[in-house]
């Protein structure tokens, strides 16, 4: 609330500034025009006009009073001075100036003149000032009534304006407000959706498996298999967006039963199946019967499936070995395959997938992944993860 | 279901394009929180510009009254007025009660209405040979402009006051006698009839800022109750969006309407998808409120950068963002140098925990470097918010400000 009321403050300061500045000019042209008042009159005057031209700009800028009282000094020394100082009676310009001056130029302060008490009493000071000086010195040259009438209609007009706007600022203010509440509330419904969204993580990697062979076209991989793939992914997306939060378990991709653990050995088996569809044919070693929490095993079958993606895109051989060994307190993998290899430093891992895919995944569950390769002589990842 | 590729991925390329479409995230929030932004507190103040006209019309008719003898004609121009009224009251019922916005062919109907009425009003005064000493229907003519400011666009406006000013230089030009005390009636009435309309765009303009600013403001305060960590608010968006792509793709290959092996465009389709589902899946829960508030606002995400490797700023409590936020507000939202503002908020290490009577804290060191502003000039309030976040300390060099902040937040490895 506090910044809006200083929003709405500069909001009527800069109003002030473009209405008085107008018609300061539009009075200066009425002085300036021949026959108006003498030389030297004119000479004064001028440099009044660019000092109240200043004082309305700083008014624009500023919320200090002491502008606003500036301004009503000058505007009136110029009101007197135009109307007393010529040696011969000053023309129907002058009086034109004049009231331009107090009925407009000065009636725009009553814009900023509203938003609080001691700034109404300015402004009825100001008003009933700039008024009856005005009415009283030109009272030789025209009729008071049509004075008074020009000068009520300005500063009428102009506290209009700042009333109206000052009330239509805290209006706005809790509309504002109550978008806002509505706003947090979406701003936790949308947390919640993409937490449902984002713990989907199984159904989105078979996705991202899916998708990420479809990229290479679906080269290498027979396109029934891939036909079939593709409608089982579609299938479980369709069921997240309809608001269930399916978990992919038959697609011979990953066998996940919510239980606390799971035996690595069969779905080890999966994974070899879905490796085998695509042409890579994987040959295991070593323990076949591991039990594991859910998330650590699905870190671990991930990242084994990604560094297996990249033996069946980039080596050029098809035949990939893993050998899973396990201690007390760690579960290893080693994928080892004989193809082309590469220089560590040439390949930017990210390109693999492997920072994000792999050892981001396995971080989370605080595992580790260690990558070696050279050209010529293939590549070994080495995956660990806690027991 | 047939599989057409996404016009545009998330991070706002539009695909097989490689432009970068400017992101304008609070733009869409506000467009998802209010179908009718544009009303916004507007239709409020179009019933202050009603009363204005009206006040200054009811002026211009004790004109009429008061000039009734001098006209050769009167009929003709309490014609003028009867167009004049007829026109801004249709116009009034028709906006607000009726209809409720201004299409272009009544906006014709307005602007037809008030040629009519200022011709009729410059024939019942030619005689006079002095249009500035008895304009009255046409000068309300030109400030009626006002009643429509909040319905059309500010050129609109501007363009229609700048043709009524130049109807009446032209007509002033050749009808009026030039004496001496004859010019400046002319000069100040084709002031009335033009200067309001200008005044009326420069305030509705300013007050659409005004609103646009304070919804901004608004919509990133929601960031100050978030969690430590979350997705930004368009995230989930996008994630349903990146599903149903994959969704639609796949659900075609399935189905065979896409013929393997996939044709290249589709299978970068299917690799800028995956990519997308990685960063959003992987990426998406680094990022803390601050980061969130930053980029969802118009306003902060053009001067603020934020450097947080360690997505410390999570841990503030709801007051401490509180404070940080209205102080980054209150530093780049005042007076018009805005444009060469700078706020730069380093959150670095924790540097020490200590032991306070509400267990122990540790501490955090936030900066805030903000160039483009003078100590001075920097609002008082600003110190208050601040104050809020913990002790600071401020210097200056280089004309740059420099706010160090020592902020004190729960240990989170004793939570």
């Amino acid at each position: 609330m506090d910044l809006i009321v200083k929003e709405r403050d500069r909001l009527l300061q800069r109003t002030a500034r473009v209405f008085g500045l107008s018609f300061t000019v539009v009075s200066l042209i009425c002085l300036s025009l021949p026959g108006s008042v003498d030389l030297p009159t004119y000479a004064i005057c001028f440099p009044l006009y660019v000092v109240l031209g200043f004082l309305q700009y700083m008014i624009g800028r500023s919320r200090s009073l002491g502008w606003v009282t500036a301004a009503y000094i000058v505007g009136l020394v110029i009101i007197i001075l135009v109307t007393t100082l010529p040696l011969t009676s000053p023309g129907q310009s002058a009086t034109s100036a004049v009231i331009q001056m107090a009925g407009a130029s000065l009636a725009s302060t009553a814009i900023v003149l509203t938003t609080d008490a001691p700034r109404r009493v300015a402004l009825v000071a100001g008003f009933v000032m700039v008024s009856l000086t005005t009415a009283l010195v030109t009272s030789s040259f025209q009729p008071i009534s049509r004075t008074l009438a020009s000068i009520v209609l300005g500063w009428t007009l102009a506290a209009v304006i700042g009333f109206w706007v000052s009330a239509g600022v805290p209006q706005v203010a809790r509309r504002i407000a109550s978008i806002g509440r509505a706003h947090r509330a979406e701003r936790h419904a949308s947390e919640t959706e993409a937490q449902r969204r984002q713990g989907a993580r199984l159904l989105h990697d078979t996705v991202l498996a899916t998708l990420t062979l479809l990229a290479h076209s679906g080269v290498g991989v027979a396109p029934d298999a891939m036909r079939q793939q593709s409608a089982d992914d579609a299938r479980l997306l369709r069921q997240l967006r309809l608001g269930a939060t399916p978990i992919p378990q038959s697609s011979g991709n990953y066998n996940l039963e919510k239980v606390e653990e799971t035996v690595l050995g069969t779905t080890l088996e999966s994974v070899k199946q879905r490796f085998g569809r695509m042409g890579l044919e994987v040959s295991w070693h070593g323990t076949g019967q591991v039990l594991l929490p859910s998330d650590v095993l699905d870190a671990f079958l991930l990242a084994l499936a990604e560094c297996l993606e990249n033996v069946r895109r980039h080596s050029g051989v098809t035949e990939a070995h893993v050998t899973i060994t396990d201690d007390e307190n760690t579960i290893r993998a080693m994928i080892t395959d004989a193809g082309v290899g590469f220089l560590l430093d040439d390949v930017d891992s990210a390109r693999l997938g492997f920072k994000e895919s792999v050892v981001g995944r396995l971080k989370e569950v605080g595992g580790r992944a260690r990558l070696f390769s050279s050209p010529g002589s293939g590549t070994t990842v080495v995956l660990e993860v806690p027991r | 279901m047939t599989y057409s590729p996404p016009e545009e991925n998330t991070l706002g390329v539009i695909l097989g394009r490689g432009k970068r479409r400017e992101a304008d995230a609070t733009r869409r929030v506000i467009r998802a929180a209010t179908p009718l932004r544009s009303s916004l507190g507007i239709g409020f103040i179009g019933v202050g510009a009603i009363l204005i006209v009206g006040l200054f019309a009811a002026y211009s008719l004790v004109w009429l009254v008061a000039l009734w003898d001098t006209y050769s004609d009167p009929l003709i121009a309490l014609a003028a007025w009867g167009v004049l009224i007829a026109v801004l009251v249709t116009t009034v019922l028709a906006t607000r009660s009726l209809v409720g916005e201004l299409s272009n062919w009544m906006f014709a109907i307005f602007l037809a209405g008030l040629a009519v009425a200022i011709a009729l009003d410059f024939y019942a005064i030619w005689p006079l040979h002095n249009i500035g000493g008895y304009a009255t229907a046409s000068v309300t003519a030109g400030v009626a402009l006002v009643i429509v400011i909040v319905m059309r666009r500010a050129t609109h406006i501007l363009v229609c006051a700048g043709v009524v000013g130049l109807a009446f230089a032209v007509c002033m030009a050749i009808n009026t006698n030039l004496a001496p005390g004859n010019v400046a009636p002319q000069v100040t009435t084709l002031a009335l009839a033009v200067v309001p309309a200008f005044i009326g765009v420069v305030l509705v303009r300013g007050f659409r800022r005004l609103v646009q600013i304070e919804l901004d403001r608004v919509l990133v305060q929601s960031t100050v109750s978030a969690p430590r960590f979350a997705v930004g608010m368009m995230a989930s968006e996008e994630l349903a969006r990146l599903d149903l792509a994959a969704e639609e793709l796949l659900d075609s290959v399935s189905t065979g309407r896409t013929k393997l092996p996939l044709d290249p465009k589709t299978a970068s389709v299917a690799a800028s998808l995956a990519t997308e589902l990685r960063l959003h899946l992987i990426e998406g829960r680094r990022e803390t409120w601050l980061y969130h508030a930053i980029t969802e606002s118009d306003l902060l995400g053009k001067v603020v950068t934020l450097a947080d490797k360690g997505s410390l700023a999570g841990l503030l409590d709801p007051q401490q963002r509180d404070g940080l936020l209205s102080s980054v507000w209150l530093l780049i939202s005042d007076t018009a140098k805005s444009a060469t503002r700078r706020v730069q908020i380093d959150v670095r290490p924790v540097t020490q925990s200590v032991e306070t009577g509400y267990g122990r804290k540790i501490t955090i060191p936030i900066t805030l470097t903000i160039t483009g502003v003078a100590r001075n000039k920097v609002d008082p309030a600003t110190w208050e918010a601040l104050g809020k976040i913990g002790q600071y300390s401020d210097s200056t060099q280089n004309s740059t400000l420099r706010v160090e902040i020592a902020c004190l937040v729960d240990n989170p490895a004793e939570q």
